[in-house]
């Protein structure tokens, strides 16, 4: 009986999320544009919090307690930035699709670049948001997801290879890293 | 009239697999077999193996036994084809964004073997709704297989609306109808196979999964058969941004 109910509720809530985004799209294609504004972010301080030699610095001249304390607010303000341009990446990949959808041949390869950076960056700061929210837990230990998340690009990197291969249009995003 | 075997049973158990037939025909006739063949195959044969369990239901001939033997083999093409359906949808949508294909594909295979396992489970555990295990298996299929169809169109519907992407039409209007058909029948199933519910109940859920899967077919004809509305245009070249620059941070963050 339990596991009737428990199943029931799920599906009820599963077809209101389905219904919900079948509404929502609708919205969408009617309104024809983003109600989101992009929000500025510094890539400069962005830099700053995650330099591992600003990390290196800090573990030096403070003591563990302290540099945990100091640590798990730089890990806030990184998280509060990745979520900022993921939020801009999102606003970004609509404004893409709506020139996509519009179809005008001068304004198309531009849109398909654009939703393509929007959307590396959207996977880039769900990954990055994963990475610090594991520091968050342990600061001390360095980042802990690193040689997953590591292992997940090399991975991407050898399909963005493949793609490229196959599609001279798309990007080797992976050759972008410094 | 809510009865078993009245018009309106026999209606609702018919009518929407005419539907999907014609369905089936008029998508063969257009072309978008080419682009659905999964789908193509779900409408002819699933509506196919519907009739015949509805002909064995009302042939005196046909024993009980029988009739739960078609039904289970109806039920086992019918769920192997939802599943390529989806698997077809996803590919399609996939196609469109090759910088998040690969993280969806392997979102969905490891998604697809979690469910299967999380739904294994739960069938073990079931109470069972009746000692003949022709019929109690076939219930307990009906919501194994829901649960892991009802799981991945949830991810897909998730994973669209997270990345923000846009669905094209045809593949929309075809998750939309099996997300609804998928969701009604987990719940109803889920009750009947664990719940031991009486024969009206059980009545009443058949007309309730009936009516939805009208429904469902209805919705399918629409998304697959009316053409979209043209939108004016309003071309504009898109937006200074740097989200080169910030792939590059970010990216630059995972490496360390």
């Amino acid at each position: 009986m339990i596991l009737a109910i428990v199943l029931s509720i799920a599906a009820a809530v599963g077809l209101v999320i389905v219904l919900g985004t079948a509404v929502s799209r609708n919205l969408q294609l009617s309104r024809h544009s983003s109600s989101g504004k992009i929000e500025a972010i510094d890539v400069e301080a962005f830099r700053n919090l995650v330099d591992p030699a600003e990390d290196d610095y800090l573990r030096r001249h403070l003591s563990p307690a302290a540099f945990r304390e100091v640590k798990r607010k730089r890990l806030r303000a990184t998280a509060d930035y990745v979520r900022v341009a993921a939020h801009n990446s999102a606003i970004l990949i609509m404004t893409g699709q709506v020139a996509l959808a519009e179809g005008d041949p001068t304004t198309v390869p531009a849109a398909r670049q654009l939703v393509d950076d929007g959307l590396l960056l959207r996977r880039n700061a769900t990954l990055a948001l994963f990475k610090i929210y594991i520091a968050l837990v342990w600061p001390s230990s360095g980042l802990a997801a690193s040689p997953v998340l590591q292992g997940y690009e090399r991975l991407n990197g050898s399909a963005m290879l493949l793609g490229r291969l196959q599609n001279p249009a798309v990007p080797v995003r992976i050759s972008m890293v410094l | 009239m809510l009865q078993a075997h009245s018009f309106l049973w026999s209606y609702l158990w018919v009518a929407p697999n005419v539907f999907l037939l014609i369905l089936g025909f008029l998508i063969w006739r257009r072309g978008l077999g080419r682009k659905m063949p999964a789908f193509l195959a779900f409408a002819v044969l699933s509506a196919t193996g519907d009739i015949a369990a509805f002909l064995a239901d009302v042939t005196p001939s046909v024993t009980a036994e029988n009739y739960w033997r078609i039904l289970w083999a109806g039920l086992l093409v019918e769920s192997l084809l939802k599943f390529l359906v989806i698997g077809e949808v996803f590919s399609r949508l996939l196609d469109q964004y090759p910088a998040i294909a690969r993280l969806g594909k392997l979102m969905v295979s490891g998604l697809g073997a979690m469910l299967v396992l999380l739904a294994a489970l739960i069938a073990a555990f079931a109470q069972g709704d009746s000692t003949k295990s022709l019929i109690s298996g076939a219930h307990l299929l009906e919501q194994t297989v829901f649960i892991i169809e009802s799981g991945l169109i949830l991810f897909l519907f998730s994973f669209v609306a997270y990345f923000h992407l846009w669905w094209d039409r045809v593949s929309f209007g075809v998750l939309l109808g099996l997300g609804i058909s998928s969701f009604e029948h987990l719940a109803t199933w889920a009750i009947i196979a664990n719940a031991s519910p009486s024969a009206n109940v059980r009545t009443l859920f058949a007309f309730l999964n009936m009516a939805t899967y009208h429904f469902c077919v209805f919705v399918w004809l629409y998304y697959l058969l009316v053409p979209q509305k043209v939108t004016a245009k309003s071309s504009f070249p898109p937006p200074d941004n740097n989200l080169a620059t910030w792939n590059r941070e970010l990216e630059r963050f995972l490496h360390q």
